[in-house]
């Protein structure tokens, strides 16, 4: 049922009483050479990149963040990795992993990361649990380009996107529906957005580095490919290409667009209303904005 | 379970920086209470990433051996013998 208040439809629950709403998404690369480099270099292009999202941000007006991310051995390690886990509590703090950048006291949204995660295990996804930690340059990174003043509380929700192995595409995006319908039950008017963060191509560390280096982008066509299926709202192709192995084969990290297909399955698949390929750096840069459902 | 005592001692050197400094100054020494095998010994001192990679230490665990110049490997050294690794992703 929607009513209209201001001009605008709102969802309501069948009792007429409001809930919460997703009303934009949102993706962006997190490479942890980045604060440093914008610092010395204000011109470099990915400050203005990470400008304009961060307008798109403030120009939605979220009350909340759920935040898709792939942490890298800094939150968890391989002693205790499970596939998804909801991070809950009222603030968390980061970066936690050395970068060099600022550090950032960051608050969170501990009703709604409840909320998500209570509606997503009654939808058979196996969550864990995450209380009392820190963060790394995945989150840390992009906030501190897109919301610097950390005034909209987040829910993290981290992915192994790391570690085979991952969870499938289908499965991520679902979760993404999920929690699309689990802030349509929130008892309150909350204005969610949900951000991914991550890479579609890129070796740290492994055979795929570049000749003298130790980092490499070894798959260009790939980030054309699977952000060609999310420009055009082709959602089943994305899925059905986006298999473990074909991620990997984009670099050892590529897996983190896993954090964007549950990020699209949060704003329901839809074609996104801006897009930024960088396929030199193995980054995307993108908007949906606008309130669906 | 060796190869998970690598990744870890990987991952101490990111925040121990009594450790990180062990291990630039004498790898042997420094991983000496470490329970690893004979092979899993000599991979680390000699620098050997490939060999670590094909055992299983995870990549980006293993390239903070790099970061910190950990047995010799500078960046250049790091990259040359981690590109000659085996890669399972590039069967078939």
């Amino acid at each position: 049922m929607l009513t209209t208040e201001k001009g605008r439809a709102r969802p309501m629950l069948s009792g007429g009483n409001p809930v919460g709403s997703v009303v934009a998404a949102f993706g962006i690369p997190h490479s942890p050479h980045l604060p440093e480099q914008i610092r010395k270099e204000p011109s470099h292009p990915a400050s203005a990149l990470y400008r304009h999202v961060g307008e798109a941000i403030a120009a939605a007006r979220p009350d909340v963040l759920v935040i898709f991310d792939c942490d890298h051995f800094s939150t968890m390690f391989l002693d205790n990795l499970p596939l998804f886990t909801v991070g809950v509590g009222e603030r968390t703090a980061g970066p936690n992993d050395m970068t060099v950048m600022p550090r950032y006291d960051m608050p969170m949204h501990a009703a709604l990361a409840e909320h998500l995660r209570a509606h997503g295990i009654g939808a058979d996804f196996d969550l864990g649990l995450l209380q009392d930690f820190e963060v790394d340059h995945s989150i840390a990174v992009p906030l501190h380009f897109v919301t610097p003043q950390m005034n909209i509380p987040i829910v993290p929700v981290f992915i192994n996107c790391f570690v085979p192995p991952l969870p499938s595409a289908r499965r991520c995006y679902s979760l993404g529906q999920a929690f699309h319908a689990a802030v349509q039950s929130f008892p309150q008017p909350l204005r969610v957005a949900a951000l991914g963060s991550g890479n579609f191509t890129l070796e740290i560390g492994g055979p795929k580095v570049a000749a003298g280096r130790r980092q490499g982008v070894p798959d260009p066509a790939w980030l054309h490919e699977a952000s060609g299926y999310m420009r055009e709202g082709q959602v089943d192709r994305l899925l059905q290409a986006a298999t473990t192995e074909r991620m990997l084969k984009a670099g050892n990290v590529a897996g983190e667009l896993l954090a964007w297909i549950a990020t699209w399955g949060m704003i329901g698949g839809s074609k996104p209303d801006w897009i930024h390929l960088d396929p030199e750096a193995g980054e995307v840069y993108s908007i949906w904005s606008g309130e669906r459902s | 379970m060796s190869v998970y005592q690598i990744n870890k001692l990987c991952h101490r050197m990111l925040r121990d920086l009594e450790f990180r400094a062990a291990m630039k100054n004498d790898t042997a020494t420094a991983i000496a209470t470490y329970d690893l095998t004979v092979p899993e010994k000599r991979a680390l001192v000699e620098g050997d990433v490939a060999r670590l990679f094909e055992m299983g230490v995870h990549p980006f665990l293993l390239s903070f051996m790099t970061r910190y110049e950990i047995s010799g490997l500078t960046t250049e050294v790091y990259s040359e013998r981690i590109r000659a690794a085996h890669d399972p992703r590039d069967r078939a």
